[in-house]
C-alpha cells in the first residue's frame, strides 16, 4: 500500500513535470505567432496590436514594429499622426522599452526638424570637423527618415521644407567653419 | 584655324567653370535674433568695411575693363560679319585680327594692374572672416548649438513674409556681389545672429574661391601676354584668347545662366503646429 501511494506520487510528479514542460514548449510557438508584425491599413488597430506584442515578449523587435507602424501610417498621412507616434513612444518609454533619451531621439529623427545626428558636447572645431563627412552622411540618412515621418506619415510639408533647408544651411556653415578651423590659428 | 566666338560659354576656361560651379550657395536674409540668443560677433565694423572696400575695388576693375571688352565684342562681330573665319589670309581680316589682339593685350594689362589690389582686398576680408568664424562658430559652438542657431533663424525668418528663397550668385557682377553682401550684413543692423552665420559662411567660401581664381589668373596673364605678343606678328585670333576674354567677362560681369532648381517653401498651410513633449 505504502509502495503504491509512493508510485502514485511519483507518477503525479512526473505528470506535472511533463505538463509544465509541454506548456513551456507550447509557449514558444505562441510567442512566435504573437510577434508577427501588424497588418492592415488601420493605424490605431496596428498600434494596439503592437503594444500587446511588445508587452508580451516581443520587445526585442521594437524597431521592426515601429517601422511597420510608420509604413501603415503612410497609407493615411495626416498631421495627427505626429501625436499618435509621440504617444506611442511615450508609452514605450513608460513600459521600459525605450529610455527617455531614445524616445526623444527616435521622435526627433522622424518628426522633428532638428537632426539628432548633430548631438554633440564639444566644440565644432574639436569634435565635429574631424568627422564632418561622416556626420553629413548621417544627416543625409536622417533626412530620408524625416521624409518618411514628416512628409509621408504626417503630410507636414512645411516642417519637411525646414528640415531640408536646415540640412543645406548646416552643410554650408560646417564647410566654412571647418575650413576656418583647419587654418593656422 | 580654329576659332570660336567670344560668347561661346562652352569654351570658357576651367577656372570660370569652377567659379560658377561653386556659386550655388545659400543666402537667406538676415533676421532679428531671439532675445535669449547670445550675440555672435561675425561682422564687426572692420569686416564690414573690408567687404565694402572689396566691392569698390571690383567696381573699379570692371569700369576699367568695360570699354575694352565692349570694343573686343565689336571687333569680334566685325570679324564674323566680314566672313573672316576660314579666310585668314585676307589682308582686311588680318588687320581686324591684329586690332583684336591689341585690345586683348590692353585687357590683360588692365587686369595685370588691378588684380593685385583685388587679391589683397579679397584675402584680407577672407582672413578676417576666417578668424571670426573660427572663434564664434568653431570654438564657441557645438554642432547641436550651431544647429539651434540655424533652426532658430528659420522659425524667426518664417515670421517674415519677405524671406527669399535660396539663390545662387551666378549671373552677377563681382562688384554687385560684394555690394549685396554688404547690404545683407548692414541691413541686419547687428541684430544678429543666425542668418548671419550662413551669410558669413557663404561670403567666406566665396572669398576663398575667388582668391584662388585671382591667383591663377595672375599666373596666366603673363603667359597669355607673351603668347599674344607673338600672335600679333601673324594677326591671328586664337581660341585661347577668346576663352580668356569670355572667362574674364564671366567673372566680372556675370553671365546668363539658367537658375539652379531650388527648394522653395510650400504653399502656406493652416497653422496647426503639434509640439510633442519628445521633440528635442
Amino acid at each position: 500500500m505504502h509502495t503504491s501511494i509512493k508510485s502514485i506520487i511519483i507518477a503525479s510528479a512526473a505528470l506535472l513535470g511533463m505538463t509544465t514542460l509541454l506548456s513551456a514548449c507550447n509557449s514558444n510557438p505562441s510567442r512566435a505567432t504573437a510577434c508577427s508584425l501588424p497588418e492592415g491599413p488601420d493605424l490605431e488597430r496596428a498600434i494596439a496590436a503592437a503594444r500587446f506584442d511588445l508587452e508580451t515578449g516581443c520587445e526585442q523587435q521594437f524597431d521592426q514594429y515601429f517601422q511597420r507602424l510608420l509604413n501603415i501610417a503612410e497609407g493615411d498621412p495626416k498631421k495627427d499622426n505626429k501625436t499618435t507616434f509621440s504617444d506611442f513612444l511615450i508609452w514605450a518609454n513608460e513600459q521600459g522599452l525605450l529610455s527617455k533619451r531614445q524616445a526623444r531621439e527616435t521622435y526627433t529623427r522622424y518628426f522633428g526638424v532638428k537632426y539628432v545626428s548633430l548631438i554633440s558636447d564639444y566644440s565644432v572645431c574639436d569634435q565635429t570637423c574631424p568627422r564632418r563627412d561622416e556626420i553629413m552622411r548621417q544627416m543625409n540618412r536622417e533626412l530620408v527618415d524625416k521624409e518618411q515621418g514628416l512628409l509621408k506619415v504626417s503630410a507636414d510639408r512645411r516642417d519637411y521644407y525646414r528640415a531640408n533647408r536646415l540640412f543645406q544651411e548646416t552643410e554650408l556653415v560646417l564647410e566654412a567653419t571647418c575650413e576656418a578651423c583647419g587654418s593656422n590659428e | 584655324m580654329n576659332t570660336t566666338t567670344m560668347r561661346d560659354h562652352n569654351t570658357r576656361p576651367k577656372f570660370v567653370t569652377r567659379l560658377l560651379g561653386g556659386c550655388v550657395l545659400l543666402l537667406p536674409m538676415a533676421v532679428p535674433a531671439s532675445s535669449q540668443t547670445p550675440t555672435i560677433k561675425l561682422f564687426p565694423t572692420t569686416v564690414l568695411e573690408e567687404i565694402r572696400h572689396t566691392g569698390n575695388v571690383a567696381a573699379e576693375m570692371e569700369t576699367g575693363l568695360q570699354t575694352v571688352i565692349a570694343r573686343l565684342d565689336e571687333q569680334q562681330q566685325l570679324y564674323i560679319q566680314s566672313k573672316c573665319e576660314g579666310n585668314e589670309g585676307d589682308p582686311g581680316c588680318e588687320q581686324i585680327a591684329r586690332q583684336m589682339g591689341k585690345s586683348y593685350l590692353e585687357m590683360l594689362n588692365i587686369m595685370g594692374d588691378k588684380l593685385p589690389e583685388m587679391e589683397t582686398a579679397v584675402n584680407s576680408t577672407s582672413a578676417s572672416l576666417e578668424k571670426r568664424i573660427r572663434s564664434e562658430l568653431g570654438h564657441k559652438k557645438t554642432s547641436w548649438t550651431l544647429q539651434e542657431l540655424l533652426a532658430g533663424a528659420q522659425s524667426e525668418g518664417e515670421a517674415k513674409a519677405d524671406r527669399p528663397a535660396l539663390r545662387g550668385r551666378s549671373g552677377m557682377r563681382l562688384s554687385d556681389r560684394f555690394h549685396q553682401y554688404y547690404q545683407l550684413v548692414a541691413r541686419s543692423g547687428g541684430e544678429v545672429n543666425s542668418s548671419l552665420a550662413v551669410i558669413a559662411s557663404d561670403i567666406y567660401l566665396d572669398m576663398r574661391e575667388t582668391s584662388g581664381l585671382i591667383a591663377r589668373t595672375r599666373e596666366e596673364i603673363s603667359r597669355a601676354t607673351l603668347m599674344e605678343q607673338l600672335n600679333q606678328s601673324f594677326g591671328t585670333i586664337t581660341p585661347e584668347m577668346q576663352e580668356v576674354v569670355a572667362g574674364v567677362k564671366s567673372i566680372l560681369f556675370g553671365e546668363e545662366q539658367a537658375l539652379m532648381p531650388m527648394t522653395a517653401p510650400p504653399a502656406s498651410q493652416p497653422e496647426q503646429v503639434y509640439d510633442s513633449p519628445l521633440n528635442l
